[in-house]
């Protein structure tokens, strides 16, 4: 384990400081990659990228999810509507990226065919436009990841106690006003987590990108996760894909620093 | 009546999403019946004129051998999670006694699988790998799935044993229990749901995984079965109704693992949550 993990992590940082094509003797360049990385406009694309896959996650499957979970929750049907929208999850992300692949393909795709059978005069190209292809995307990361964040909200209306709700309802406030001053605040466990898993899952979403568009055309949909495999098994530039990598683990770190933080000091607890 | 009434946009919205939600679903199947002819010249809503998916299988499993990928994953997925849930219900337990005091790299440990970005160590062990002679070997596989799995495994075995009451433990003590005994006969046979969890969530995510076998794999006997998929679809191009038929194909082990285990995902994920 340690072995396997801990150490590597360490090695990778080391790396990072070095010049070194997989082969060879790495050479020792101090801070270059790094310095390189805030000059290098393919990595300023797939941070923009990776940024609005963040946004974007947030915006869809968070919320999405908080909301489909809200409608659902005690409506007659609330089981087939729950297991439709929990069915993508029960398959890969490689899977998903290919079944959207042909959702989108411009000549025999379904969404140009469902298009042209509402009689739009419409054909897009889902996947090899730009900026369209990341949106493309983003679409079929929004119908797999939904349903978790349903199942997640659901479970946090579960517990949420009825007199509060109930008591809020007799005071008169209307059902918008008893979710917003009762229910949400309750829910807050949920969301941070929810929320934080959000935001780091979209930034190391690599299968849906590699399957959909390889990062392509021209490195125009990439994130960060997509720019360090090709640098390092691509091209070859282990140590500026490790410093990359390094980059990513800080941003992840650094964003799910209060939820850690809050994980931990509960754990204390057990000591 | 009235309340019914009042729930029709609600009705209407959740129709919509569900519809948009069974569409690719719908199409994926429709287009695996079809054979390459059928796809080509029909609309993506017409059935097609022959029941073509047994074709399409044997295709898919004679052209691009998709069959022995796929016992190379359910081997990966198996044995993985067999030696993570051993390791991973001894290290829990051991924690959960012992109350080590080790916390940092217990927590180390456990966000290493858990939130760190995989490529925080995927140069180091393809390394490591090549040197070992570990590269492109089933043993090879099987270790680094193992390895990945542990974090999660632990933190929700830790977690469950934590709520095992201490009075229990005390008292096979005074039966004259030691640890292992304890262990045994105490812990493992109240271990089933966080077993359960770990196997659903681990299985599926061995079975799911692509980048640890396209970076550290490269033959057709090693390789696992999502990147065989990955790249039998390849940039736009490929035989649509051949892959499709390969997605529903690899698609049937973690759907049927949903299924059995259903109840054990939520589970897991209050678990996962609640620490």
């Amino acid at each position: 384990m340690v072995v396997l993990l801990i150490v590597p992590m360490m090695q990778n940082v080391y790396y990072s400081f070095f010049d070194w094509d997989g082969l060879g003797t790495p050479v020792f360049n101090g801070l270059k990659n790094y310095a390189s990385l805030f000059v290098d406009r393919l990595i300023a694309g797939s941070m923009l990228n990776t940024v609005l896959w963040v946004v974007f996650t947030l915006a869809f499957p968070a919320m999405g999810g908080l909301l489909v979970a809200v409608f659902v929750a005690g409506l007659r049907g609330e089981g087939t509507f729950k297991s439709i929208f929990f069915i993508p999850l029960t398959i890969s992300f490689v899977a998903t990226g290919t079944i959207w692949t042909y959702m989108f393909s411009r000549e025999l795709g379904v969404l140009n065919g469902m298009f042209k059978l509402l009689g739009l005069p419409v054909k897009l190209s889902w996947l090899t436009s730009v900026p369209l292809n990341t949106y493309s995307m983003l679409i079929a990361w929004t119908w797999q990841q939904l349903g978790t964040n349903m199942v997640m909200f659901l479970m946090g209306l579960g517990t949420i106690p009825k007199d509060p709700v109930e008591a809020c309802l007799i005071d008169g406030a209307n059902k918008w006003q008893t979710f917003v001053h009762v229910k949400f605040p309750m829910l807050r466990p949920i969301t941070t987590v929810v929320i934080t898993m959000a935001m780091v899952n979209s930034f190391k979403v690599f299968d849906i990108i590699y399957v959909m568009t390889r990062g392509g055309p021209y490195q125009s949909s990439e994130t960060l996760a997509v720019s360090m495999f090709r640098e390092t098994f691509t091209l070859f530039h282990m140590g500026y894909g490790a410093a990359i990598s390094v980059l990513l683990s800080v941003i992840v770190i650094v964003i799910s620093a209060a939820y850690i933080r809050r994980m931990s000091k509960r754990d204390m607890l057990y000591y | 009546m009235k309340a019914g009434l009042r729930k029709i946009p609600v009705y209407t919205i959740l129709v919509v999403l569900a519809f948009l939600w069974l569409l690719p679903i719908v199409s994926t199947l429709l287009v695996s019946f079809k054979d390459p002819q059928d796809f080509v010249s029909q609309k993506f809503y017409q059935m097609p004129t022959r029941f073509f998916l047994p074709q399409n299988f044997t295709k898919v499993m004679t052209t691009y051998r998709l069959g022995a990928h796929f016992v190379n994953s359910l081997l990966y997925a198996a044995a993985g999670t067999a030696v993570v849930i051993v390791a991973a219900s001894m290290a829990g337990f051991s924690i959960v006694r012992l109350r080590p005091k080790f916390n940092f790299l217990l927590f180390l440990i456990i966000y290493s699988g858990t939130l760190f970005p995989f490529q925080m160590y995927l140069i180091p062990v393809y390394r490591l790998f090549n040197t070992l002679g570990l590269y492109d070997t089933r043993i090879g596989m099987v270790l680094i799935y193992s390895a990945i799995c542990v974090p999660f495994s632990l933190f929700v075995y830790r977690g469950f044993y934590t709520t095992i009451p201490r009075e229990i433990e005390e008292a096979a003590k005074l039966d004259g229990c030691g640890p292992v005994r304890s262990f045994l006969s105490v812990f493992i046979p109240q271990s089933l749901p966080p077993t359960a969890v770990v196997a659903l969530f681990q299985a599926t995510w061995i079975w799911n995984d692509l980048l640890f076998g396209m970076v550290l794999s490269r033959t057709q006997n090693v390789r696992p079965i999502m990147v065989a998929v990955a790249t039998m679809s390849g940039y736009g191009g490929g035989n649509i109704p051949w892959i499709m038929t390969a997605v529903i194909f690899t698609s049937i082990p973690t759907v049927l693992l949903f299924v059995f285990l259903r109840r054990f995902f939520i589970q897991g994920m209050v678990m996962s949550v609640s620490g």
